[in-house]
């Protein structure tokens, strides 16, 4: 998938397109608000990642423009201004997400890989892991056709966010973050994580052992997954 | 005590004195004034007396050489003439005497003068009782109490009435200028009318004084606001640039822990960025309060986001709420992240197994919710500093915090005019009451 990352601050764009080469999308760079919109004008992308502080541009008229040339197109706003304004506004223009500054990149993609999942009107991601099957649209875990009910809201999310990032180890900062990120509170503390996922093994295993969910020692824990 | 009151006290005090010395001297004024009369009626009725000897010749007055005397009937006024020798020189004099009258001892005003008729010498002697005059005394004095009284009670009504509205505009300037208004946002000037040229002083000075403080506060808002701005690129170019890292295959576990740890770091500042963000953008008023909420479904929502941080310290946690009423007009975000924050803080500063209680009612027609937990309290001196920014006081059991999580209640509670109190008592827990203002509907 072709994505046109707009973003005038270049160590970050090279990040995003580091990382999102990895995930097999194909990247194009803008530094600057002129030629992206020429690039929009010309070439036909699936996503576009724009930053809304770029020095020569104003981002939300990069957005109709994207909107108008590049219909197909999902939009992504980045960018730190947080300000609850801008983020309505940006919405309401047709983005199709918002992330604000700093975001983690995995958080990027697992929001890309649900535009995707909507888009193309995938109603039933269906993920097999050992014996239990995962409605990623649903949001639900079976074991044998049988719902496991026990699972709560936080610990699908944790469960999804680890299918989404299949076979990558996802540090604890990582999953607290994804989790809790739109708390803001005062402690940057993430062994609750721990145990989240000690229950999650504790309420599956009454069915079958979850192996898939590995604990990478030291660091984290990764869904494997072909 | 009200500068009011004091005036008042001071002008009644004062006209006290005045009216109590008065009526002090009063007899002795009555005394002089009476002394005064007695003596220019003794003078006219002297010189009436010689324009008669004059006339009439003293022989019609004192036949054969015998004196003369003539009392009125009540024996108050008298009046005699005698022949005197020359030894006492001339005389003019009134003096105060007693004489005896026929058993009654009574005090004359008394004039002699001597005149001279041919040889002889010849003396006047006019005299006036004046043992009346102390009589009346005490009954003048009464009535004077009594009337300079009620003039005074009079007046200090009056001036009650007067120096309440003479006083009234330096009340309006303090509930207007310092009271009413929420530090330290004013709003424009508005002159507090008033014709006193010191309150009209006080008025601008205050006024001046609340401008200087208002632009610091701007500036520090500003500057917080651009600083964290300013943060958040380079700690999101860190953040991807660490977790690219983690992705490269050549990378050994040892590389992978370091790098873990930079997150954790990395991590630590972006949420103080994050706080200190949402702070400066709550106190520039920049969220809209526009949702409505009940207090059950935002305890709820805080209770699954941290349900597991009370399982994990094995608290018990328990709702108590008796109004559920709706709240108009309020951020939903940024309450929950109040209420976030403070069943947070009583999780973190809780014993292992202990107690956290949420309650909520109406008292005074304000909606009450209290926080109780049984941690480890706060000592009273440290309970005034709370809610400043990066004060950490309580030392947390294993946790690590910032001292942010106090300050962000703070300013959402003011974001949305709800009172804050703490009472605490070390090693028993920690209650924070919050009273909504108004009546929910």
């Amino acid at each position: 998938m072709n994505v046109l990352i707009i973003e005038d601050e270049k160590s970050l764009a090279k990040e995003l397109e580091i990382f999102l080469a990895n995930c097999n999308y194909l990247c194009e760079i803008c530094y600057n608000g002129k030629t992206a919109s020429e690039k929009i004008a010309v070439n036909l992308y699936d996503f576009i990642l724009i930053d809304l502080g770029l020095p020569d541009y104003e981002g939300l008229d990069l957005l109709k423009e994207a909107k108008k040339n590049n219909p197909e197109a999902a939009c992504i706003i980045l960018t730190a201004r947080a300000e609850v304004y801008d983020r309505i506004k940006g919405l309401d223009l047709g983005a199709d997400d918002y992330l604000p500054k700093p975001f983690s990149m995995l958080e990027l993609q697992s929001r890309m890989q649900a535009i995707v999942r909507r888009k193309f009107g995938l109603k039933h991601t269906i993920v097999n892991l050992g014996d239990f099957v995962i409605d990623l649209n649903d949001r639900t875990i079976s074991h044998q056709d049988k719902e496991v009910s026990t699972i709560t809201k936080k610990e699908f999310d944790l469960i999804a966010y680890l299918i989404m990032n299949k076979n990558r180890t996802l540090t604890r900062p990582q999953l607290s973050e994804h989790i809790w990120g739109s708390v803001v509170n005062d402690d940057y503390d993430s062994n609750y994580i721990d145990v989240h996922i000690k229950n999650i093994r504790k309420k599956l295993s009454v069915h079958s052992a979850p192996d898939w969910l590995e604990t990478v020692r030291g660091l984290g824990y990764k869904i494997k997954l072909n | 005590m009200k500068l009011q009151t004091k005036l008042t006290l001071f002008n009644a005090i004062s006209k006290l004195v005045i009216v109590v010395l008065f009526v002090l001297l009063l007899p002795t004024l009555i005394r002089n004034i009476n002394q005064n009369y007695n003596d220019n009626r003794l003078h006219k009725q002297e010189e009436k007396a010689i324009v008669l000897i004059q006339k009439q010749g003293i022989g019609a007055f004192m036949e054969n050489g015998e004196p003369y005397s003539s009392y009125t009937l009540l024996k108050d006024e008298y009046i005699s003439i005698d022949t005197t020798d020359g030894s006492i020189g001339k005389l003019d004099t009134i003096t105060q005497q007693k004489r005896k009258v026929e058993g009654d001892t009574i005090n004359y005003r008394i004039l002699n003068r001597t005149f001279k008729i041919g040889k002889t010498n010849y003396m006047l002697e006019i005299g006036k009782s004046v043992s009346t005059i102390g009589d009346t005394d005490v009954a003048l004095q009464s009535i004077a109490l009594q009337v300079l009284l009620g003039m005074i009670c009079l007046t200090i009504l009056a001036d009650l009435f007067y120096s309440n509205y003479i006083l009234r505009p330096l009340d309006r300037i303090i509930q207007t200028k310092l009271i009413g208004n929420k530090f330290p946002n004013f709003g424009s000037y508005k002159k507090v009318r008033t014709t006193t040229s010191d309150f009209q002083y006080l008025d601008k000075s205050i006024h001046e004084m609340i401008r200087t403080i208002e632009s610091a506060f701007q500036k520090e808002r500003e500057f917080i606001s651009n600083a964290s701005h300013e943060l958040m690129t380079p700690i999101s170019i860190l953040q991807s640039k660490i977790e690219n890292m983690f992705q490269r295959e050549e990378i050994t576990d040892d590389v992978k822990v370091r790098l873990l740890e930079m997150q954790k770091i990395l991590n630590r500042l972006k949420s103080i960025t994050k706080t200190l963000l949402l702070i400066s953008q709550i106190e520039n008023a920049q969220f809209l309060k526009e949702d409505t909420v009940t207090i059950k479904n935002l305890i709820d929502d805080v209770y699954n986001e941290i349900s597991i941080r009370l399982e994990d310290k094995g608290i018990t946690f328990k709702t108590n709420i008796e109004n559920d009423t709706s709240l108009p007009e309020v951020n939903e975000f940024l309450l929950f992240n109040m209420f976030f924050n403070l069943i947070n803080n009583a999780i973190k500063y809780n014993k292992e197994g202990g107690e956290i209680v949420v309650k909520s009612f109406i008292d005074d027609n304000r909606l009450i919710v209290q926080i109780i937990d049984t941690g480890i309290g706060i000592a009273a001196e440290q309970i005034p500093f709370i809610f400043n920014r990066f004060k950490k006081f309580r030392q947390s059991m294993e946790q690590e915090s910032f001292g942010l999580g106090l300050p962000i209640v703070k300013s959402i509670a003011d974001f949305h005019g709800i009172d804050i109190n703490v009472s605490s008592a070390l090693n028993v827990g920690t209650t924070f009451t919050l009273r909504f203002p108004g009546v929910p509907l």
